[in-house]
């Protein structure tokens, strides 16, 4: 593969980034955060490229660093210039923390804890290295996953990470998704800021009990515009933006970046298709994935072999003939993939490396 | 690419870095050995050479059976000289590099008359390891193993020795179990060993595979076509 290729020459399936899009997603938040005091700590778990983060970085308005799910993440993206890391995670076992503990000799890392337990594990840790690690609370608004259900139990997990040598306790966390489908804009205001007052509930009764904090890192994509009228609010973790999937449509000022194409490869009938896309390449986990600018068409199935197009009205896709699917969950689709193309125009313009692939240790 | 801590031979299953994809070598061997001979085996399921040689050396084999040119060339450079490509090829690049591969092993582009055997001699095989990380209430544990680890396109994973847990690998880097608040079965850091839904998908997600014999760790294999879609 060339760079110049005509992306309709292009080897099936591969996975594409149109860098217009990319660009126009980094951009909007850049543009809403400049001369505000919140930033945009960009979620790696959602482009797995420390190429894309180097992007976010340079277009302003984010920490400087980079938000990730897991530890080995975290040190991909340190090892290829993140100034700084939150862990938004548990961390539990003795091996994996020593790891935290030699990211954060070599930069500013913070992890996420929720139960006494974890915070007991870190110290132990960070004191081997003699290292020292931040400790962001994480609070539960909404997932029922990690993170304290009671504000009195923030306050007494921030005692104690204060209380303890080699950690250093920051503030809180926490992650939300909306419950509704599609939601407007005042829904989106309404419910996300429901979520976000409840992590500052939690900041202010910290602060009230004598810890200063100086991280409220909530929000994602979704939330962006909502988190930025909160002054408590320090950063969001904004990741689905970056390349966008089906179900975020609502957020209507980004755009579809990602897709995979892939080429008919049979054609049993004039109403179906049938195409060299399995669903390991893809995932579908969240609904079938939604086929791009065929009229009438739709996927219909999708399996380990390949992906069914159907019709009610003849399809006028030959075999060799190229298509485009759009992901339902972008971060389980671009996690199959070790590179992306990057196209702009028709044409393949750069490789874009997903080192953090598969990083789910 | 996964970049897991790595153990030595003989570490304990319990301690390798979590989550991992654990291949039970006994079963596996089991398995081959009753496979039909004069068979093709299915490798796309696996993707990993070293249960390929496995499998062929256990059953007999006729050959292997892969999905795309892409996975013929990777189990060629390993050295398997009969492959069925099941995808028909469309594209002037993908049949040239057929024609390229034909020259040194066998190749076969249509359907021969050799059945293919294989995608269930990994049923009680594969398992994925994970900790709980958190137990944020009663009812309720965390795992560090979600749908990036384990899979979600065919449902959810079952808790070996804990099967009337329900898990949930809905979220993409976290399991959740859910059980009767009045019960603790399990607590942070606890070890457990997940069965998934789906076999072919978790070789999709990892790229290494620990094979572990009666509870100890025995060799490390590459996923070598994982991603040659």
């Amino acid at each position: 593969m060339k760079i110049g290729t005509a992306v309709r020459d292009l080897e099936t399936p591969v996975a594409l980034i149109d860098l217009d899009a990319l660009e126009h997603n980094i951009g909007v938040i850049a543009d809403h955060y400049r001369g505000k005091t919140i930033r945009l700590r960009p979620h790696g778990k959602n482009h797995k490229s420390p190429q894309i983060l180097a992007m976010q970085i340079a277009a302003g308005g984010t920490v400087g660093g980079v938000c990730a799910a897991k530890v080995s993440e975290a040190e991909v993206f340190v090892n290829n210039g993140a100034g700084n890391v939150l862990v938004a995670n548990q961390v539990v076992d003795a091996d994996k923390i020593r790891r935290l503990a030699a990211l954060a000799k070599r930069v500013d890392t913070t992890v996420a804890v929720d139960k006494e337990v974890q915070i007991e594990r870190l110290a132990a840790g960070t004191r081997a290295l003699d290292a020292t690690l931040g400790i962001v609370i994480e609070i539960d608004t909404m997932m029922g996953r990690g993170g304290v259900r009671a504000i009195e139990h923030a306050v007494k997990l921030a005692r104690q990470a204060s209380a303890t040598p080699h950690l250093r306790f920051r503030g809180v966390m926490s992650h939300q998704v909306p419950t509704r489908r599609q939601p407007d804009r005042s829904a989106r205001f309404e419910e996300g800021g429901r979520y976000i007052e409840r992590v500052i509930e939690a900041k202010r009764a910290i602060e009230d009990a004598g810890f200063p904090v100086d991280i409220v890192s909530t929000g994602e994509s979704w939330t962006y515009d909502v988190a930025a009228t909160y002054p408590d609010v320090t950063e969001i973790e904004g990741g689905t933006y970056i390349v966008m999937e089906v179900p975020y449509a609502y957020m209507t000022e980004f755009r579809y970046a990602l897709r995979i194409m892939g080429r008919v490869v049979a054609r049993p009938d004039q109403y179906t298709a049938i195409g060299d896309v399995p669903i390991d390449a893809i995932a579908a986990p969240n609904g079938l994935p939604t086929l791009e600018g065929v009229e009438g068409a739709a996927v219909s199935a999708i399996d380990h072999h390949g992906i069914t197009l159907s019709s009610d009205t003849p399809l006028a896709l030959g075999i060799g003939e190229p298509f485009f699917l759009l992901s339902h969950q972008q971060d389980v689709t671009v996690n199959r993939w070790e590179r992306m193309l990057g196209v702009r125009g028709g044409f393949v313009e750069t490789i874009i490396e997903a080192q953090a692939r598969g990083c789910v240790n | 690419m996964q970049r897991p801590i790595v153990k030595p031979v003989g570490t304990p299953v319990e301690e390798i870095d979590t989550p991992a994809l654990l291949v039970d070598i006994e079963r596996l061997d089991a398995n081959a050995s009753r496979l039909p001979a004069r068979t093709r085996i299915e490798v796309w399921v696996h993707k990993t050479p070293a249960i390929a040689h496995r499998q062929a050396a256990g059953a007999d084999a006729a050959g292997i059976a892969v999905r795309s040119i892409a996975e013929a060339e990777v189990f060629a450079a390993a050295g398997f000289d009969d492959i069925r490509v099941l995808r028909p090829l469309v594209t002037t690049t993908a049949r040239k590099r057929a024609a390229a591969l034909g020259k040194s092993v066998r190749l076969v582009l249509a359907d021969d008359g050799v059945p293919l055997a294989g995608a269930d001699a990994l049923d009680g095989v594969v398992t994925v390891s994970s900790l709980v990380t958190s137990a944020p209430e009663p009812g309720r544990a965390i795992l560090d193993c979600g749908q990036k680890a384990i899979g979600r396109d065919f449902g959810d994973p079952v808790i070996v020795c804990h099967e009337a847990l329900r898990v949930s690998a809905g979220s993409a880097e976290h399991g959740v179990v859910g059980y009767p608040t009045d019960d603790a079965p399990l607590a942070i850091g606890d070890w457990l060993e997940l069965k998934p839904a789906d076999v072919a998908t978790v070789f999709t997600l990892h790229d290494f595979a620990y094979a572990v014999r009666e509870g100890a760790l025995e060799a490390v294999w590459p996923i070598s076509a994982r991603g040659a879609f």
